[in-house]
């Protein structure tokens, strides 16, 4: 009977040591994220690759399931703005640059749970296609709790953090080879109120 | 004699024989997850589904791109190999495969397609081959998920690309 009860104990904690380190080391990262960073944007060289690692491949099938290989799209993503605050949906926030090298490209919002945020305008994104720009070519989106003028993707009314995607479909071939060398835009932290 | 030491080292390996399990597990069974979901909405497997563009509202995929349009297919090829056929629309389109470990075995867009359609064949082994020009693609594993998407580039835009990609196909041989 001690045996039975020692035993069992034993499995117990194995199963939360194992387990719940598996789990806890997986939700560090920020859904399509990885190793190669540009700034706060960071992505993993083997999304999608038969070469990805049994961590990445983990991390992908929980916060990016069924995206596509380098060669076709790179996923870039920031948890944070340019000074390494954590992205909360109550902050303000401009993303400041000039177009991506890649065929098209979008940044989208996505919640701690890796959907869209809720908001009332249902809109979650821009791309290089429907933004509306600066007279030199380059492009500011604000994102944040209250309405800007021009670009703006709502985080809606929740409190919460928050992390951005920005993909790159058709990626020029310079940058498929090396995406830690892409020009991208930067996150400038606004207004946050306490 | 003390055997805490024992049990304090089997407690230790079982835990890593447990966190490695959980690593390679994980994938199959969110993958197992979402073909189950698609499958459901499709009304079974090697069948497609359109669903309406994605919004806060969509739970089923996580971090969906609201600018593109997503087809889907649960892909069983045990039994017999599955033909896929698309009208490719004129902006920005991908065919994309993935076994049932996630990884993304195969995509092709619509730069790399002829004619404004394509057809492709995928099975277990190339024994599919036959006499005619249609490519085959080897699948790594007998089940998986097949996804297109299209790229709404305008509102104006949406109606064609919508009707098209209601033409995507994925059917047994």
């Amino acid at each position: 009977m001690k045996l039975v009860l020692k035993l069992l104990a034993s499995f117990v904690v194995a199963l939360v040591l194992g387990v719940g380190s598996a789990l806890l080391l997986l939700r560090g990262g920020a859904g399509l994220g990885g190793a190669i960073a540009v700034g706060p944007w960071t992505t993993s060289a083997e999304t999608g690759s038969a070469d990805a690692d049994p961590y990445t491949r983990a991390r992908i099938a929980i916060g990016g399931l069924l995206a596509l290989s380098r060669s076709e799209t790179i996923y870039f993503t920031a948890a944070t703005d340019d000074a390494g605050a954590p992205l909360r949906t109550r902050c303000a926030y401009r993303i400041i640059g000039t177009d991506p090298p890649a065929r098209w490209w979008s940044i989208t919002a996505y919640g701690a749970d890796h959907f869209l945020i809720p908001n009332p305008q249902d809109r979650y994104s821009f791309g290089g296609n429907t933004l509306a720009r600066e007279d030199d070519g380059s492009f500011v989106i604000f994102v944040g709790p209250a309405a800007a003028d021009g670009n703006w993707i709502p985080t809606g009314e929740k409190e919460g953090t928050f992390t951005l995607t920005l993909r790159l479909y058709n990626p020029n071939e310079d940058a498929a080879r090396d995406p830690s060398r892409i020009e991208l835009p930067r996150i400038a932290g606004e207004a946050c109120p306490s | 004699m003390k055997t805490w030491p024992i049990w304090i080292a089997g407690t230790i390996v079982l835990a890593a024989v447990l966190h490695i399990l959980t690593i390679f597990a994980l994938p199959y069974g969110i993958m197992d997850r979402a073909m189950a979901g698609i499958a459901a909405q499709a009304g079974g497997v090697n069948k497609a589904v359109y669903p309406d563009p994605v919004t806060a509202a969509s739970r089923g995929i996580v971090r969906p791109s609201p600018d593109l349009l997503y087809t889907a297919c649960v892909y069983d090829i045990g039994a017999r190999p599955l033909r896929i056929t698309s009208p490719v629309p004129d902006t920005y389109w991908s065919l994309s495969m993935f076994a049932s470990n996630t990884d993304n075995f195969f995509v092709v867009n619509d730069r790399q397609t002829k004619a404004g359609r394509i057809e492709i064949i995928l099975a277990t082994d190339d024994t599919a081959k036959s006499g005619n020009d249609t490519p085959v693609v080897i699948a790594p594993s007998s089940r998986g998920i097949i996804l297109f998407r299209s790229l709404i580039a305008s509102d104006a835009a949406r109606p064609e690309v919508d009707a098209l990609r209601r033409q995507s196909r994925c059917e047994p041989l």
